[in-house]
């Protein structure tokens, strides 16, 4: 279990411009379905994007308080 | 026991390869049916390995791809993440492109449609 508010932050201290949007999938706090906009993205393959948002949420995966993530990542225009 | 060393094997040894939770017949996971089912109607053989209940070899995993979650896609050898990836590259035609140059070759998928 996790609150959308620490979910941010983690994303947050990895992509400080970040804009995020989460959707408790299954109302127990830990199925999300979480998207991230962000210039950081620019110029990185889907699969990068991608690696650089896992790798913020790597302990809360780790720790158990995230199960799931469907994770959709959009490049920001500078 | 090197763990590395033995995904380095399964990855060479199959095409398409998924790491899930569960089998192909008793899927213990949504992700991993719905990857399943996004592979079914490619119509090329694909093989589920579970890890579900082998937590080193999943550490192992991670460790290589850098990705944490579950279930993990690998095509010719190269890792693809999982369907938020392969989704949007199906939906360009870029994942039939590189299936065909790994295959060699166009599905026969009419007959996978009909053993299943």
């Amino acid at each position: 279990m996790i609150e959308n508010k620490t979910l941010t932050e983690l994303i947050r201290a990895a992509i400080p411009d970040a804009e995020i949007g989460i959707f408790d999938r299954t109302g127990t706090m830990d199925h999300f379905n979480v998207t991230v906009r962000s210039r950081e993205f620019g110029g990185k393959t889907l699969i990068e994007q991608h690696q650089l948002v896992y790798g913020a949420l790597k302990g809360a995966l780790k720790d158990g308080r995230v199960h799931a993530v469907e994770l959709k990542t959009i490049v920001a225009e500078e | 026991m090197d763990y590395q060393e033995e995904i380095e094997r399964e990855i060479a040894a199959n095409p398409i390869l998924v790491y899930g939770k569960g089998t192909k017949t008793a899927p213990r996971c949504g992700f991993t049916l719905e990857t399943i089912e996004f592979f079914d109607r490619f119509g090329y053989p694909f093989e589920v390995i579970d890890v579900l209940e082998n937590a080193p070899k999943r550490e192992a995993l991670a460790e290589m791809t850098n990705w944490p979650t579950l279930p993990k896609v690998f095509i010719g050898g190269a890792f693809y993440g999982d369907t938020d990836i392969l989704g949007p590259m199906a939906a360009s035609g870029e994942l039939q492109t590189k299936l065909e140059e790994v295959f060699g070759g166009p599905s026969e998928q009419r007959e996978t449609i009909q053993l299943r």
